[in-house]
């Protein structure tokens, strides 16, 4: 028989990227600002979600799309807290979002009516660090009840990230846990991480990240 | 793509299963008729590219057993770095050799 070779060397994720860079210039075109938001299952991605839409929603025309293996509880969820449509995306099975999802989603959010889109990912500290969805940064969660080394088991999402949100910080007194050490930890991966420390249930701190999310949303523009 | 393609992405993934997936996709898009004479594809896999490269071999065999293929064997090639590609691909054209 006769094997015959043919050269490829092609990048596997080359079509994501080409589909998140598509996904990125429509934003821009629109002056939505995306933001990824990534952490380990039950850091509380949706329950700072949900206190963000309900200060800011209408404030920053908030738009969200939501990543679960199964179920839309989460879209469910922060629908109460605005009047507009939470897109969800069941990925039946795949541990993160790509951005060809990304692109069908946007295709039922108003994007002239948006300034701020997050994109709630699943929750995984490990395959969306891959996966470039079109978004403006990547931000990690990083609850109190986890271990100070997550930075150091998953790097490769630390070193990706813009910026942490230290989250649960009301339960500081009753977990052992070292924030100093967790965000050395943090910072030995990625000396330009932004730090925040919240408790969405109490409130505490939330001001510091909805001055950061007024920052980035630009401006509505006015037309004529 | 192939309506297997489509069936399995529409159905359950993981990560090593969604990229073997795409290496289909790749394949494929490169092949077109000559998809089932494909024999070998081999792919480079860094060290620090967040994949178990016996987990993706295993899909990947999975994968490249549905049609269009005919039973391609996966050829994984360890390196360094975040490098994940499709390295080449071989096929059995049927012609004696030269």
């Amino acid at each position: 028989m006769a094997v015959r070779t043919i050269e490829v060397r092609e990048r596997v994720m080359a079509r994501n990227d080409e589909l998140a860079e598509q996904v990125r210039s429509r934003l821009a075109a629109h002056g939505v600002t995306a933001i990824n938001l990534v952490s380990s299952p039950g850091a509380g991605k949706t329950t700072l979600l949900e206190k963000t839409l309900g200060t800011l929603g209408e404030e920053l025309d908030i738009a969200v799309i939501t990543g679960d293996v199964q179920t839309q509880n989460d879209a469910d969820r922060l629908a109460v807290h605005t009047r507009r449509l939470v897109s969800a995306v069941v990925t039946g099975g795949a541990c993160h979002l790509d951005a060809l999802q990304v692109m069908t989603a946007i295709d039922a959010i108003e994007l002239d009516q948006t300034r701020l889109l997050f994109i709630e990912n699943v929750g995984n500290l490990v395959c969306p660090a891959n996966w470039d969805l079109g978004e403006k940064e990547m931000i990690i969660l990083f609850a109190v009840t986890e271990g100070e080394d997550k930075p150091l088991k998953y790097p490769k999402m630390f070193e990706n990230a813009r910026r942490v949100v230290m989250t649960k910080t009301d339960l500081l007194p009753h977990v052992p846990f070292d924030m100093d050490r967790a965000v050395a930890n943090a910072l030995s991966v990625n000396p330009k991480l932004e730090v925040f420390r919240v408790s969405a249930l109490t409130g505490e701190g939330l001001s510091g990240w909805f001055d950061f999310l007024r920052d980035s949303a630009r401006p509505v523009t006015t037309s004529g | 793509m192939g309506a297997s393609l489509r069936a399995a992405r529409a159905g359950g993934r993981v990560h090593e299963m969604s990229l073997a997936m795409e290496i289909a996709r790749i394949a494929e898009e490169k092949l077109g008729d000559a998809a089932p004479q494909l024999v070998t594809v081999a792919v480079d896999v860094g060290d620090c590219a967040g994949v178990e490269p016996s987990s993706l071999e295993f899909c990947l065999e999975a994968v490249f057993a549905t049609p269009p293929f005919a039973g391609a064997r996966p050829h994984i090639l360890r390196c360094s770095g975040d490098v994940l590609r499709v390295a080449y691909l071989e096929i059995d054209d049927g012609r004696p050799d030269d």
